[in-house]
């Protein structure tokens, strides 16, 4: 009896297992491709040729595909996580930057040299809507609960806060030169976005559209980009660029914690669903770094193609 | 009886714009004045500054334009030659004048305070060349502002835009002329206000702003703006300064003089 029930947990373990696969999917910018990693081995288990300059990518609501910023061909590629194949690509407007996904499945894609955002329907490849944003729009954030987005212009330094479904902007908040990355809380009810250029983090409160804090990596060199709530909501994830370090910051105070080294270069971030692991993409580097949020430590780092830019999770 | 009925309709049409909110939100003018020669690669940096300064300001509730006269404006930028700038900045000397035409260093020592030098004087291009020699001892190089093939920091962006709207490749004016425009805007934008005043005391005070050359940028008590600059041999771009192995690449001041010359005003 006992051997037979240690048996069956066994198997429920393996079943498990195989089905709750983490692979890691990174974009290397000049590479032309995507590097898929099997978290749990922490290898890169495929190579996957997408086109010119991949940049931005993201996974659908369901895990069934991932979606693929190919800024050199104006385009979209569609993945299929579990054969790695690219099953089709799309029309995205010109120069896809990179996007992000909402609830319902649409793509909303920062088109960074036409100063607008788009929404795409990546079943069809259908142009949902267009919303004209300032110049250089670059990061892409949609609110948990799919009502409001947030698009980054690089060039005019402004968050620009979008209600949905009506594709309208809200307000247009003036942060620090070249905004890049933004997040929301899981609540929605707070944002936050890094500054490559001042070199900082700000908090905004969504509601009024207003800064309510604000904070300066302290190193000239840092230039943040990617930035990420962690699941309990009480740290911030900051990817340092030139600093080669992620920062983790206090969600309320945005004083530092701790500072991680990654390598070179250090733009996306990824974090698995249960908030234990995370991944950063070392551009300069070619590597992606995994993180164990317990402990703030890298505990593996995998090489994979050149220039990696972003990072999806399919769990 | 005209006249109280003329009133009337003039208090409900007020009423109606600001039931409407028009008037609570109109839009901060900035009349801005270019001084040099039309057509001259500064003139259309300065209208692709304007261009990017309008859309700013759509968003945020300013309205730009580059058409003003010197004694209208609330910012000059000229591209003169010293003798005519320093001229302007004294017919003129409560309003910023910023300097993108001429590179003479006596305009830098003579620490003038109502001018902002965006073009970077004939000593930083010096300095620069210097760095780079001292690395690359049998290169001939020059220093420049801008080039056209330069790529990093979002400059492929900007060489792509002004080279769409002007059929030609953007040069140190051109660059010079569009960051004039693009640092006020971005100065008018922070402070919410576009009194000569508040813009002489934020430019010399608190800009950051970015250039599109990869760091934020700052006016020298000298005037100049801090920036890097490009090294150019045979046309083509070799390399940036501050030269990395040389001088710490992030000190903007490896490139010509910070201060005012003792007894210069």
């Amino acid at each position: 009896m006992r051997r037979i029930l240690l048996a069956s947990v066994l198997a429920i373990a393996a079943v498990h297992a195989q089905a709750g696969d983490t692979r890691v999917f990174v974009t290397n910018e000049s590479g032309d491709d995507v590097s898929v990693i099997d978290a749990a081995t922490a290898t890169v288990i495929g190579t996957i040729p997408v086109g010119k300059r991949p940049r931005g990518i993201g996974t659908a609501p369901d895990g069934s595909e991932i979606y693929v910023a190919v800024s050199g061909e104006n385009a979209i590629a569609v993945i299929d996580p579990v054969s790695m194949k690219v099953l089709r690509k799309f029309d995205s407007g010109p120069d896809p930057e990179t996007f992000a996904v909402h609830p319902n499945g649409n793509l909303y894609i920062s088109n960074e040299e036409h100063a607008k955002a788009s929404v795409f329907n990546p079943k069809t490849g259908e142009l949902v809507a267009e919303i004209k944003v300032g110049l250089e729009p670059e990061g892409v954030a949609i609110s948990p609960d799919g009502t409001r987005a947030i698009v980054t212009s690089e060039s005019t330094n402004m968050l620009h806060l979008i209600a949905i479904p009506e594709h309208k902007i809200v307000a247009n908040i003036l942060v620090g030169a070249r905004p890049r990355a933004a997040a929301f809380s899981a609540d929605g009810k707070t944002a936050y976005a890094t500054s490559e250029i001042s070199g900082e983090v700000k908090k905004v409160d969504v509601a009024s559209g207003k800064i309510i804090g604000k904070m300066p990596l302290a190193d000239d060199k840092a230039k943040p980009k990617d930035i990420l709530p962690s699941r309990d909501g009480k740290l911030l994830y900051v990817a340092g660029g030139r600093a080669n370090r992620v920062f983790v910051l206090d969600e309320q105070s945005l004083e530092i914690q701790h500072e991680i080294p990654v390598g070179n270069r250090v733009w996306g971030l990824a974090l698995s669903k249960d908030g234990a692991r995370l991944y950063s993409s070392d551009g300069a580097s070619d590597q992606v770094s995994v993180i164990d949020t317990a402990t703030n430590k890298v505990v593996a780092t995998v090489p994979v193609g050149k220039m990696p830019w972003g990072i999806a999770l399919h769990e | 009886m005209n006249l109280p009925r003329a009133l009337s309709f003039a208090t409900l049409a007020a009423l109606g714009l600001m039931a409407k909110g028009v008037v609570a939100q109109a839009a901060l003018e900035v009349p801005l004045a270019f001084v040099g020669e039309a057509g001259s690669s500064a003139q259309f940096g300065a209208r692709q500054g304007l261009d990017e300064a309008i859309m700013q300001g759509e968003f945020l509730g300013q309205q730009y334009r580059l058409d003003a006269t010197p004694d209208t404006a609330v910012a000059i930028i000229s591209a003169l030659p010293a003798a005519g700038l320093a001229e302007l900045a004294r017919q003129h000397p409560n309003t910023p004048v910023l300097n993108v035409g001429a590179a003479d260093d006596d305009l830098r020592d003579q620490c003038t305070a109502n001018v902002f030098h965006v073009l970077p004087s004939a000593r930083m291009a010096h300095d620069a060349t210097a760095q780079w020699q001292q690395a690359h001892p049998d290169s001939q190089v020059s220093a420049q502002a801008w080039h056209p093939e330069f790529e990093k920091y979002a400059a492929a962006q900007l060489n792509k835009r002004y080279t769409a709207q002007f059929k030609l490749p953007m040069d140190d004016h051109a660059w010079a002329g569009w960051a004039a425009v693009k640092l006020l805007s971005d100065t008018v934008a922070r402070e919410q206000s576009a009194a000569p005043a508040v813009l002489l005391e934020a430019l010399r005070e608190r800009l950051a702003f970015d250039g599109q050359k990869g760091v934020d940028m700052s006016f020298r008590p000298n005037g100049q703006l801090r920036q890097p600059l490009l090294l150019v041999e045979a046309g083509r771009l070799v390399g940036e300064a501050p030269v990395r192995g040389v001088v710490d690449i992030e000190d903007l001041d490896s490139l010509g003089p910070s201060r005012c010359e003792a007894g210069a005003k």
